[in-house]
């Protein structure tokens, strides 16, 4: 099969942060130190020169980028400082755009404006929401004893005017579901769109149906453990990856599934379950932003040296989120409903945008097409297996 | 022959003989052969104290033969001559025994090599008795050099030569000088225009008073040897004879023709140009399609007829810049355009072209490699839907994908070739063609500016392909070889040479058909052979050839090499 070169695809990756690609010329360095490369894959060789040829077609079926971890060690090595890492980056960020059928990631990749603008937007509904439809009880500063609890802390369900506690709590979880509706829905379509461009377009391999199965557990391990990345000889970074990916799941799954459970109006003693765990995941989160944003700013760490603004942009969403939801739960324990309530709708205004728009649209959507992307080079591989014991015994 | 004396040395080689062979037993066996006066070993005979070891020897005991059982004389037989005639001794009354390349690195049993390098030691001593002093000659030289090729090198010699006063006849078969380079718009790495050296140069070649420029001229016939040359010159219609003392050949080079390569369709396909073409639209200063169009894709396939089983072997080392080049000046003149380069391999060797390639990847040139073995690009028409003219199929061989690159003007990098009239030029000056047809230097590394043919030099991209740098370096080299030999006045010739015993010649020729080097002619009147021992370089094909034994040559004369084998022979018999 002839594939036409495309150097159009240069200037489009450029857009997604790239630097001096051609820099590359193929002394294979990288790739003799990757503990990644395998027999039959010359990573990240091949990707480099499929993006240095513009055979996006071939670059879309390719899973490499998704495999690395960027520990950096190929950039340090390479004679021609041709960042063969950061061109990893660079194309996880262009597949991302490529599996995503609305067209919002690349805007978001590409164009600054638009991410502000549709933070900004989302930001402004939530405030809006608040502001109609749940404004806070008038004498909410002046007379705060109204609404502590027996232990003194802020009853955080009853803050609003003239709505009871039950009902708040059903018009946040309401949202809550419909925000993880959304967003599982846009992530189901793109794992969906990257599946057919990944395995249904790459007609070198045919996928033996068990496989789909006997394959499936290493999405699960993976999502679990993020095994792959431990790989990297460089630990600490794995560590704290496991940190922000277990938090931020914790996270994650009490609010959409737990929230009545979780957002209650008493305060659980601290070794309560929700609270450890809580505790667990905020310390988890805290501790990958310091570090990464420690990292960002020195420079010193080759997987941090080149920063897009993507990159930023999901720290400081993060970092907003994580500090005000602190801060809630500080003021909540030291009895200042006011306080609670503002920092609050200040909490949801930050996450909500952050959830919606980098879960499936930027880099946090990584979660999703990082095992999925171990699943199916799996898949490509039992493929190969079942071709060339086929072929043995057919010889 | 009772007041023969010979002295032999052994030489250990550190360990490279005397860890195979025993020395010592060596100097013993033959320390009490016939004549043989002294016999030492010692661990570096090359060296100063090894040679003053010889000195001290031949003053002390009289010595007047000497051998030296060492390495081959290839490396070290001038080192001993210079040293017996330090002593006062002639330097042809010794004779050098190989016992490192012939026995102990060739041999694994100690005690069959050490035998083996005794009998080699017998056979030296025996010849050695049969040496005879021979007397070094020199023969004037005329001051005159003829150049042949008025190209970069040629010019380049010619003025240095002419700056030192020295007469140049400087013969170019076109009608101006310049060569190659008045078809070349810019060098590389550095973008020179090459008229800022080229035209300054002609001018100064031109109304030099001791350059005579002979244009359309041809060297029809050369006579003589180093320093008396006669050589008659073609011009128009008369011919001239002119004399001089040497010759340097810088005949040049001739562009690969690529028509006969199917796979590119050059001839066939519009829009398929060879790099000079390209060269003639860089000087027009406007690179447009046939239909008048400017290109907006620019192909540049590398190695054309170069590094090929089929066309051309070797490669032509200039064109991978060349193309670098290219891209440059392409990318100046259409800023929007887009460049491929279509490899082999990327030679950026010498001063400024790696950072020639480095610049040249930062900028909208996609580099694609392709493997010779793997098959060569094809080059076809595009359909009236594309967006280009034609298209290149190729095996990529970095990605082992097959691609296809569109283009609208692809440039052929033809690599350089002998002068189609390069042999007829080599035999009318004696000089020899490689595989390639380029011409055959006298030492690849150590004397890569002579010939066999003494006072016949070559520069240029008539000896192999080479940019400017390395064109005029070699011309300058030949200029001062030159200029040394004119200096001096006189040039040593060889004495080991061939001579006719015209008693018993008997006139059949055999010995003018056989010589390599045209040094034997007949003469009528005396109807017999007679050797020019200035030509003569003493390879003994006519000796062996003669049916009546009148030709000998000195230094191998049939007594020295049948007592050598005499020697050799006996030592085998006896134990």
């Amino acid at each position: 099969m002839i594939t036409r070169v495309n150097p159009g695809l240069k200037k489009d990756l450029v857009e997604f942060g790239l630097q001096d690609w051609n820099d590359c010329f193929h002394c294979g360095n990288c790739t003799a130190l990757c503990p990644l490369t395998r027999n039959d894959n010359l990573f990240p060789r091949k990707g480099i020169r499929l993006a240095q040829m513009g055979l996006s077609e071939k670059l879309a079926t390719n899973v490499d980028p998704w495999l690395c971890y960027y520990c950096g060690e190929c950039s340090d090595s390479c004679p021609r400082g041709a960042q063969p890492g950061e061109l990893m980056m660079v194309l996880r960020r262009w597949l991302t755009a490529t599996y995503d059928w609305t067209g919002l990631s690349r805007k978001f990749y590409t164009r600054k404006s638009w991410e502000f603008s549709a933070i900004g937007i989302i930001a402004a509904v939530i405030i809006a929401i608040f502001v109609f439809l749940l404004p806070p009880a008038n004498d909410l500063a002046s007379n705060p004893e109204a609404y502590l609890n027996d232990q003194g802390g802020v009853m955080i369900n009853s803050m609003v005017t003239g709505i009871d506690s039950e009902h708040f709590m059903d018009y946040i979880h309401t949202g809550d579901l419909i925000m993880a509706l959304i967003i599982a829905g846009f992530l189901i379509s793109n794992i969906l769109n990257m599946f057919l461009k990944v395995i249904i377009n790459d007609k070198t391999v045919r996928i033996p149906f068990r496989s789909y199965f006997t394959e499936f557990w290493r999405l699960i391990f993976n999502f679990g453990t993020q095994a792959r990345f431990s790989k990297c000889d460089n630990k600490s970074y794995w560590v704290g990856h496991l940190l922000l990916m277990t938090g931020y799941t914790i996270l994650f799954t009490m609010i959409v599934a737990f929230l009545p459970k979780f957002q209650i109006e008493e305060i659980t003693p601290w070794y309560n379950w929700q609270r450890i765990l809580g505790y667990y995941a905020t310390f988890g989160l805290m501790y990958f932003l310091i570090y990464t944003t420690i990292g960002r700013i020195r420079k010193s760490d080759q997987k941090m040296r080149f920063s897009h603004p993507s990159d930023w942009i999901f720290i400081v969403l993060l970092g907003l989120t994580t500090i005000s939801g602190i801060l809630v739960h500080i003021f909540r324990l030291t009895g200042l409903p006011a306080m609670t309530y503002y920092t609050y709708v200040i909490h949801l205004a930050i996450l909500v945008p952050m959830i919606l728009i980098e879960v499936p649209f930027s880099k946090w959507s990584h979660l999703a097409y990082r095992p999925f992307a171990i699943y199916f080079d799996h898949l490509k591989k039992a493929a190969r297996k079942k071709a060339a014991k086929v072929q043995f015994a057919a010889a | 022959m009772s007041n023969i004396r010979i002295g032999v040395y052994v030489c250990w080689c550190g360990t490279n003989i005397a860890k195979m062979v025993d020395v010592k037993q060596v100097a013993e066996a033959v320390g009490n052969m016939d004549d043989v006066v002294i016999s030492k070993d010692y661990k570096y005979m090359c060296s100063d104290p090894g040679q003053e070891l010889i000195i001290k020897d031949i003053k002390e005991h009289k010595l007047n033969r000497v051998v030296v059982s060492a390495c081959s004389p290839r490396i070290h037989e001038l080192t001993f001559r210079k040293a017996l005639e330090n002593a006062g001794l002639n330097a042809y009354l010794f004779q050098m025994a190989n016992i490192r390349e012939q026995v102990s690195w060739v041999h694994v049993n100690r005690k069959e090599a050490t035998k083996k390098a005794i009998a080699l030691v017998r056979g030296a001593i025996n010849r050695v008795r049969w040496h005879e002093p021979l007397e070094k000659r020199r023969v004037d030289v005329n001051p005159a050099t003829l150049i042949i090729g008025g190209g970069i090198a040629g010019m380049s010699a010619a003025l240095e030569i002419a700056r030192a006063d020295k007469q140049v006849i400087l013969l170019e078969k076109e009608k101006e000088l310049g060569g190659q380079l008045r078809f070349v718009n810019r060098t590389f790495p550095d973008f020179i225009p090459t008229s800022d050296f080229i035209e300054p140069m002609k001018d100064d070649v031109l109304h030099h008073p001791r350059i005579s420029v002979l244009t359309e001229a041809n060297l029809n016939e050369l006579h003589g040897y180093i320093g008396n040359f006669i050589g008659h010159i073609q011009t128009g219609a008369k011919e001239l004879k002119v004399e001089f003392g040497n010759i340097i050949v810088a005949s040049g080079l001739k562009p690969f023709n690529p028509a006969p390569m199917e796979n590119y369709g050059y001839g066939k396909l519009p829009n398929v140009i060879t790099s000079l073409e390209l060269e003639k639209m860089l000087q027009t200063g406007e690179i447009r399609q046939t239909n008048r169009k400017l290109p907006e894709k620019v192909a540049i396939i590398h190695c054309v007829g170069s590094r090929s089983s089929q066309y051309h072997e070797f490669c032509s080392s200039t064109c991978c810049m060349t193309a670098l080049k290219y891209s440059n000046q392409v990318l100046d003149m259409l800023p929007n355009s887009q460049v491929y380069q279509l490899y082999a391999d990327m030679r950026a060797m010498g001063k400024g072209c790696e950072e020639l390639y480095t610049a040249t990847s930062r900028k909208n040139v996609m580099f694609l490699m392709y493997d010779q073995e793997d098959g060569l690009p094809y080059i076809r028409k595009a359909g009236p839907k594309e967006d280009c003219n034609l298209l290149i199929e190729v095996n990529e061989k970095l990605s082992g994908e097959r691609i296809e690159v569109p283009a609208d003007l692809v440039v052929l990098m033809v690599g350089m070739e002998a002068h189609e009239q390069a042999k007829k030029l080599g035999q009318t000056v004696g000089i020899s063609l490689c595989g390639n047809e380029f011409y055959i230097e006298k030492h690849p590394k150590l004397d890569p500016v002579a010939t066999t043919t003494d006072g016949v030099y070559v520069s240029g991209s008539c000896q192999s392909p080479k940019n400017i740098s390395d064109s005029i370096t070699q011309a300058k080299a030949a200029a001062a070889r030159i200029l040394a030999t004119i200096n001096y006045g006189s040039v040593e010739v060889e004495v080991t040479t061939a001579h006719v015993n015209e008693d018993i010649c008997c006139g059949c020729q055999t010995c003018v058909r056989v010589c390599p080097y045209g040094a034997i002619s007949y003469i009528a009147d005396d109807r017999v052979s007679r050797v020019n021992e200035v030509l003569c370089k003493g390879c003994g094909t006519c000796t062996t050839s003669c049916p009546t034994g009148a030709i000998s040559s000195r230094h191998f004369t049939e007594k020295q090499i049948l007592s050598q084998i005499e020697g050799v022979m006996l030592e085998l018999m006896e134990n």
